[in-house]
């Protein structure tokens, strides 16, 4: 759990600062990152493959929360057709086991890059202006996949940011969460929400980092 | 009629609606903007916030049980011309039974970054207001009161056999929000 005190960090998703007015049918919430390479670099470092680039998996989640702050819908149990058993499927939670929401107003894109997610490594979707008026909140999760086994965590991660672009492709709002001494040991981070207040949506990037690399353990305080 | 607490003075409040009001002058020169906060740490008998809904303060202006109200972050000290430019609304009716304390603060955002302190702020005031009867109970002029200091620990309304004390505190600090509210809570605080 934590306290942010950062500033200067919510905007009105309909307009930026300088005026300019966004098309809310639909908004893209982009992340990306790139991974710092571990020591052992340096001129001999690369001649023995001593400065090899990690592989990370992070993970994009997206909780759809009522007016009280709560997940309505918790989904149901599936099995896939690899006969693996699901959890928490077609419900308000958005991940990779469960993509796409009913409603069919918010996704998450998966691993497909598009033209206007240039640069994102992980995107989700939303309709925002299409999504029942008992959606009141979008809260955005990041995860290191595994990250407590493989001994990865957000402090290791350089120019991770978080960006809202709007249907033409331009871009609303972009925020940089990186390079704090505080994300050495967490695994995940709630990175983001947009919320609704007087009318239109608004954003905010959060940067809230926890130790668990387990977006469920999340879960508890939402439902 | 302003009764003007001395530090340390106590004074009966009673369940009644109050407002604390925070006023200061835009910057005139070509420098930093003045942003002065005020918040509300809501405080439970074992001296820390019994969630982290009720620290008031500009990322987070309501608390759970609707007895706070924070009108919201004014960066500049312009939202009134010499009048309050955040206030805090508080209904002592409706404070969550856990919480016996309520502490107000009021920091310069981003001091040690832009070598502020109060005394270079313009204008600036803390007050606290029974909105029953309009009174100002406590006022500090925080410019003459705390010219070298960043925080200022306002004062504290309190419960005593359910009844509401307000005690004038008057504590300047070189500190920020982050320094306040690590005393109450013990979670991550993310500067």
């Amino acid at each position: 759990m934590a306290i942010n005190l950062t500033k200067g960090q919510t905007i009105d998703l309909r307009k930026n600062d300088k005026g300019e007015t966004f098309d809310l049918s639909q908004v893209t919430i982009g992340l990306g990152w790139d991974v710092r390479q571990k020591g052992g670099g340096g001129f001999l470092g690369k001649l023995f493959g001593g400065a090899q680039e990690e592989e990370y998996d992070l993970d994009a989640i997206g909780f759809l929360l009522n007016e009280q702050g709560k997940i309505a819908n918790m989904g149901r149990q599936f099995t896939n057709s690899n006969g693996r058993q699901v959890n928490m499927y077609e419900g308000d939670v958005i991940y990779f086991n469960s993509m796409r929401h009913p409603s069919g107003h918010i996704w998450l894109t998966g691993d497909n890059r598009t033209g206007a997610g240039d640069g994102d490594d992980e995107q989700i979707i939303v309709k925002l202006d299409s999504l029942a008026p008992t959606f009141d909140r979008i809260v955005f999760v990041v995860s290191i996949y595994q990250g407590r086994k493989n001994n990865q965590h957000f402090g290791m991660i350089e120019n991770a940011f978080i960006r809202a672009v709007d249907r033409s492709g331009k871009e609303i709002a972009r925020f940089s969460l990186s390079g704090d001494a505080t994300f050495n040991g967490m695994c995940s981070m709630t990175f983001a929400e947009v919320y609704r207040k007087d009318g239109t949506w608004k954003f905010r990037a959060l940067g809230e980092p926890h130790p668990t690399d387990n977006f469920v353990e999340l879960l508890g305080k939402y439902r | 009629m302003a009764i003007n607490l001395q530090k340390g003075q106590r004074i009966d409040i009673g369940l009644s609606k109050i407002s604390l009001g925070l006023g200061w002058n835009p910057h005139e020169g070509t420098g930093y903007d003045f942003d002065l906060d005020a918040s509300a740490i809501m405080i439970d008998q074992n001296r820390v916030i019994p969630e982290e809904e009720y620290f008031i303060f500009y990322g987070n202006t309501d608390s759970p049980d609707g007895a706070l109200h924070h009108s919201g972050d004014d960066p500049t000290g312009g939202n009134s011309d010499g009048g309050d430019d955040e206030t805090i609304s508080v209904d002592l009716a409706k404070v969550d039974g856990r919480v016996n304390e309520i502490l107000f603060v009021v920091t310069i955002h981003e001091a040690a970054a832009r070598r502020q302190n109060f005394g270079q702020v313009r204008d600036s005031y803390i007050r606290i207001v029974d909105d029953m009867t309009g009174q100002e109970i406590a006022k500090y002029e925080l410019g003459e009161d705390f010219s070298i200091e960043t925080g200022v620990e306002f004062g504290r309304l309190y419960k005593k056999d359910n009844h509401w004390k307000f005690e004038a505190s008057g504590l300047g600090y070189r500190e920020d929000l982050a320094y306040f509210l690590a005393k109450y809570y013990k979670g991550q605080i993310i500067k």
